[in-house]
């Protein structure tokens, strides 16, 4: 379909001969007659920090839950470090997992909370002191061992949260929302604390997120989840700039859909006709299609440009009014109505800090793109 | 706005001397002197005293306190687990039967209630030979019966208030189904649990109808002792049991409501 970019790193996901640690096959879990996961088949790699990506209901959730061990697939298997899964109880998985609303036992002392799991492996008492003191201060809590949870501020019980699931140094680390509950400022540091963590401590990491920027900081690898089916697996820069079909590419950041129908197509080049776009679009790869199919041609707002000279091409332009302009600091986002009654969002960093002449409301402008701005989606 | 509030307090006042007026003066009889239960005649604590000489109200007491500690105390175990089970162990078949009749006897009047039990009691006694005699053991099952409904209730309602994912987490961490109960799940309910058996044992102790169905020789309690006294005539160190009493069971109540109050401000 697209051409992908395969540099050659040795990310294990690209590699044929490494054996998957997670291996989810065909898993389905019915909550009644609703399936909440459906038919999903997935393989994580030892050191992954994977993410979840998808909005509610979609049942990413619910297959966290079921690595965990607090759901029992209706169908197909979970296979964690060669191992199956089926009919072994969460007490008995390799696995722990951080809740989204961290789950701190209240009537628990900071120590005694991170301390449980230890306690629960009748670890030697001195040795638990030892791991709980390391611990603490990995995630930055020395010195709030005797504090209860309602005592701590947010971020410190996220990170008590952390701890008290990293203790027993599980195989797999699964996180549900992990800063689902913190402010945007806090978020943004803790993401970065989030990934050293796991680096440093070499756990393969889950996590389970709706928010779409945190998924692109956090992870080595996205699966973005709907109606409980992964409908792509991917490198962030993947997911981004080569979505699969329409509901990555409008879930993903933003998108300007534009519905066509192929006019030509070649081994090296496709066109397509768009009456949304009112305008001809060229594309510099071929695409695996017939004449006369419908598809569609996805359209970034920061990959096109705008000007009020007709561009010098034939195709990949169109002709539009300004509706709104929203000036954000660093960029500014125009709102562009076309004839066809479609209104297309771009984006334009502000490079200079004076323009003389702004483009303005009501103005009359051309908006045009290269031949490989753009993504062709067939479904 | 100044009308509304004068109305509102009048009403309130109202309200208040209408619940608490009898027993108000109760409570100040049960300090005459005089042997004349309508009569003022100065302030004494002499009936209190009589009380104490009394061999048959002492007893009755006794009686009345072991079997409201023993009902309480078995009716807080299985209306526990009865919680549990609505609770905690998901959909299964007649479970929302089970969900209706846990209140049925709430609502089911006294009489039915101690009737129909009189009759299992008489039954099993002919078929098993067991309980052999009416009496305490008869009057505890009756009790731990009933109480059992109001714990269950209680402590229902607790645990459906309760955050599933700090057991979940505590399983996640290794424990048990037995020790995540013990170890996370009744430190957060134990005061909806202090509150319920009070509530229970109060019930208890208070209960005639019941009480008077599935009792026999020999194990008369308290609240059957003062009725039957009553219907010889009011005497003044009735007034002083009662007197007694509304302490104990106002006690009772406070300190059960106190502690349910405390843990829904926690919650928030």
């Amino acid at each position: 379909m697209t051409s992908k970019p395969s540099p050659a790193q040795d990310n294990p996901w690209q590699s044929d001969n490494v054996k998957p640690f997670i291996r989810i096959r065909n898993v389905t879990k019915k909550f009644g007659p609703v399936a909440a996961v459906d038919d999903v088949s997935l393989d994580i790699y030892k050191g992954e920090l994977f993410c979840l990506l998808g909005g509610s209901g979609s049942g990413k959730s619910t297959l966290l839950r079921m690595l965990a061990g607090f759901e029992e697939p209706t169908a197909g298997s979970i296979e964690i470090d060669g191992q199956d899964m089926a009919h072994v109880p969460a007490y008995e998985r390799p696995t722990n997992m951080m809740f989204q609303s961290y789950a701190l036992f209240p009537h628990m002392s900071v120590e005694r909370n991170v301390a449980y799991g230890l306690h629960r492996d009748n670890v030697a008492k001195g040795e638990i002191r030892q791991r709980v003191a390391d611990m603490l201060e990995l995630v930055q809590l020395s010195g709030y061992g005797r504090r209860k949870p309602n005592q701590l501020s947010g971020g410190q019980r996220q990170r008590v949260a952390l701890a008290r699931a990293l203790i027993k140094r599980p195989k797999l680390l699964l996180l549900d929302e992990p800063l689902g509950a913190l402010d945007k400022k806090l978020r943004e540091e803790t993401q970065f604390e989030l990934v050293t963590i796991q680096e440093t401590l070499g756990v393969t990491f889950i996590v389970v997120t709706h928010d779409q920027e945190e998924a692109m900081t956090l992870s080595t690898r996205i699966g973005v989840m709907n109606n409980g089916k992964i409908e792509q697996v991917g490198e962030p820069r993947e997911i981004y700039e080569f979505p699969g079909n329409r509901f990555v590419a409008d879930f993903i950041g933003s998108v300007n859909m534009f519905e066509g129908i192929v006019t030509e197509t070649e081994a090296d080049f496709v066109r397509i006709r768009s009456k949304d776009a009112d305008c001809d679009i060229y594309v510099s790869h071929g695409v695996g299609c017939a004449p006369n199919q419908k598809l569609w041609y996805a359209l970034r707002p920061e990959k096109m440009e705008i000007s009020r000279e007709r561009p010098d091409q034939k195709e990949n332009f169109f002709e539009g009014i300004v509706e709104d302009i929203a000036y954000m600091g660093n960029q500014s986002a125009y709102r562009i109505r076309l004839k066809s009654g479609m209104v297309v969002r771009l984006t334009r960093t502000n490079r200079d800090r004076g323009e003389e002449t702004p483009i303005t409301w009501e103005e009359t402008v051309f908006v045009s793109w290269g031949p490989s701005a753009g993504v062709v989606l067939i479904a | 706005m100044q009308k509304t509030g004068f109305l509102m307090r009048f009403i309130t006042v109202l309200g208040f001397v209408f619940l608490y007026a009898p027993i108000l003066s109760l409570v100040i009889y049960s300090f005459n002197e005089s042997r004349l239960v309508t009569v003022w005649g100065g302030f004494s604590t002499k009936w209190y005293g009589e009380l104490l000489k009394d061999p048959q109200i002492l007893s009755a007491a006794w009686i009345s306190l072991k079997i409201a500690f023993t009902s309480a105390s078995i009716a807080l175990v299985l209306g526990t687990l009865t919680a549990l089970v609505l609770v905690r162990f998901g959909r299964f078949r007649l479970r929302e039967l089970l969900n209706g009749m846990i209140t049925a006897p709430l609502v089911m009047p006294e009489v039915i209630t101690g009737l129909s039990l009189l009759l299992l009691f008489v039954v099993m006694e002919s078929w098993l030979g067991w309980p052999s005699q009416r009496g305490f053991t008869t009057i505890v099952i009756a009790h731990t019966t009933f109480c059992m409904a109001f714990v269950a209730v209680i402590v229902e309602s607790r645990l459906s208030d309760m955050d599933e994912s700090i057991e979940e987490a505590a399983g996640d961490l290794g424990a048990r189904p037995v020790r995540v109960f013990f170890d996370i799940t009744l430190p957060t309910i134990a005061p909806a649990l202090v509150s319920a058996w009070l509530l229970a044992f109060t019930l208890s102790l208070d209960d005639l109808v019941i009480a008077s169905f599935v009792s026999g020789p020999g194990s008369s309690t308290l609240p059957m002792v003062v009725f039957s006294k009553v219907r010889l005539g009011v005497s003044p160190d009735v007034n002083a049991l009662a007197t007694i009493m509304i302490g104990a069971i106002g006690l009772g109540v406070v300190i059960a409501t106190t502690l349910l109050l405390r843990q829904e401000k926690k919650a928030e």
